[in-house]
């Protein structure tokens, strides 16, 4: 290491010493901002996840009347499957689905088999090939079932469809709330730094009677705000794991949810991003703050 | 090595120098006098780039000032040593990494700054102090280490605006002996005083200002 860089190293390690108390609030202020943008990453990561699913989950549920004979529904059953659309189809009976809630819904478990076996009407659950799973052909296909076997067809485009747009809007006031988030962390970390910087203030005045450059002065600040910015990252990385293992614990608590445990933590790529967000927020602030004292220095 | 050509320094419609001509050689050392709000700290400052000519041209060590863009005025500076009444140092530092500053700007290494500092800390009467802290030194001490720090790097120019203006008599002796003891190395001084009792006691060329005006040369 040239000697230039070890002596910015030595002060900016030694002021981040030296100011520990602002220091600590810049990265806790960082941490804070952080951390928000890790709650809507993490909200956004988990909806695309659940949409994604949802996605290649998409299928035709078709709920026979009861008064269709078993026999009859299989051969409904083989008839669709023939189709060159679809994929599968599978059979649920009355039975089945009465168990899959039951699994599914532990707290119900009680009323649903007070109610019986056969409360639930038997289906057919077909899965289609991806182009007759677009909304206009599902809902051609849909139509070719017969009326008089199925009380009710049910797919959720349109569901979907509608919750794509949510998340959109979500996208767009998650980027509008996160640039004004980060607006008011960058004044705020600036300003910390910059009662760092007036407490240095006669050391930089010297510095640049002796001959400093401006990229010397400013280098020791842009080190301890990336610094600032990987602590503030760390702390709001903490942060969000206790959040997750909060939420997928109060949730399960809560509604005995089987979603609860696909929530999930976020991906390396994206804690990569927070990290990447805090550095950039702690240089730049310091860099704005150490910029806005020089202009006043002769 | 100072030479300027009909500087005038305006700030606003105040004059500070008016059409000011002159020529400082190489080693020399003079002295900037004159009564209050004569212009003499405007003429320093002038030197050391920290405000540019209104009119007129200014040339430092060969570099002309009226012109030099702020991406170059840490250059100049590093060919200058500066003194100021109230020290400059940085009091939660010691005297050797004060007086090191100077140094480390230029990326210089460790080894080397301490042996300078050593050396300059010698020269100015201080060797063997540089662990000490400014608040802990007398008037005429802290002066002594603000010199030392403006020749660590060897600076061809030392310019003073009124060194000796805190201190009392014996400890402004002092001051101006090693300024003196400086020159004679070969560094051009030029020192801002109205202390005519020194000006008197060393007898150098006297560049007096007056209402902004150089009146005597």
């Amino acid at each position: 290491m040239s000697p230039r860089l070890r002596h910015v190293f030595r002060r900016a390690f030694r002021s981040l010493w030296e100011n520990a108390y602002l220091n600590s609030v810049s990265a806790g202020v960082i941490a804070a901002t952080t951390l928000l943008f890790g709650v809507y990453l993490s909200v956004q990561f988990n909806l695309n996840k659940m949409v994604d699913t949802w996605d290649r989950d998409i299928h035709i549920s078709a709920y026979f009347h009861p008064d269709v004979p078993e026999n009859r529904r299989f051969d409904v059953r083989d008839e669709i499957a023939s189709r060159p659309e679809v994929i599968k189809v599978r059979y649920v009976s009355s039975e089945s689905a009465n168990e899959w809630m039951q699994a599914r819904m532990p707290a119900m478990e009680d009323i649903l088999k007070e109610l019986g076996s056969d409360t639930l009407p038997s289906s057919l659950e077909i899965s289609l090939t991806a182009s007759a799973a677009r909304p206009t052909a599902i809902d051609s296909f849909a139509r070719t079932l017969s009326v008089t076997d199925f009380s009710d067809v049910d797919y959720g485009q349109e569901w979907i469809e509608k919750f794509q747009g949510f998340m959109a809007m979500l996208k767009l006031l998650g980027a509008i709330m996160g640039s004004l988030i980060l607006v008011a962390a960058t004044f705020l970390v600036m300003n910390t730094v910059h009662l760092v910087v007036y407490n240095r203030k006669e050391e930089l005045e010297i510095q640049k009677l002796v001959g400093a450059t401006e990229g010397y002065v400013i280098a020791p600040f842009l080190v301890e705000g990336l610094v600032q910015g990987l602590i503030g990252s760390l702390l709001a990385l903490g942060g969000l794991a206790a959040v997750h293992r909060l939420l997928v614990e109060r949730l399960k608590d809560a509604f005995e949810l089987a979603v609860a445990a696909d929530l999930q933590f976020l991906p390396s790529s994206y804690i990569a991003l927070l990290f990447a967000a805090g550095s950039v927020l702690g240089v730049v602030a310091a860099l704005l703050a150490v910029q806005r004292f020089l202009s006043k220095v002769t | 090595m100072i030479r300027a050509y009909h500087v005038t320094k305006r700030y606003g419609d105040v004059h500070a120098l008016r059409d000011v001509t002159l020529k400082l050689g190489k080693g020399e050392f003079c002295y900037v006098t004159g009564p209050s709000g004569a212009g003499k700290t405007t003429m320093l400052k002038m030197l050391y780039g920290a405000v540019q000519p209104t009119e007129g041209k200014l040339l430092v060590g060969g570099v002309d000032v009226s012109r030099l863009s702020k991406r170059r005025l840490p250059y100049l500076r590093r060919n200058i040593g500066i003194v100021f009444q109230d020290f400059k140092l940085i009091p939660t530092r010691t005297l050797a990494e004060n007086v090191g500053l100077a140094l480390e700007v230029l990326g210089t290494s460790r080894d080397v700054i301490d042996r300078r500092v050593n050396a300059v800390l010698g020269i100015v009467g201080l060797r063997g102090r540089g662990h000490e802290y400014p608040p802990t030194l007398s008037g005429g001490e802290q002066q002594r280490v603000a010199v030392a720090r403006a020749i660590v790097n060897d600076p061809s120019i030392l310019l003073a605006d009124e060194p000796t203006g805190n201190l009392d008599g014996a400890m402004a002796i002092e001051v101006m002996e090693i300024l003196q003891a400086i020159n004679l190395r070969g560094t051009t001084v030029m020192v801002a005083t109205h202390d005519t009792g020194l000006m008197n006691r060393f007898p150098f060329r006297k560049l007096r200002f007056e209402a902004g005006r150089l009146v005597e040369s």
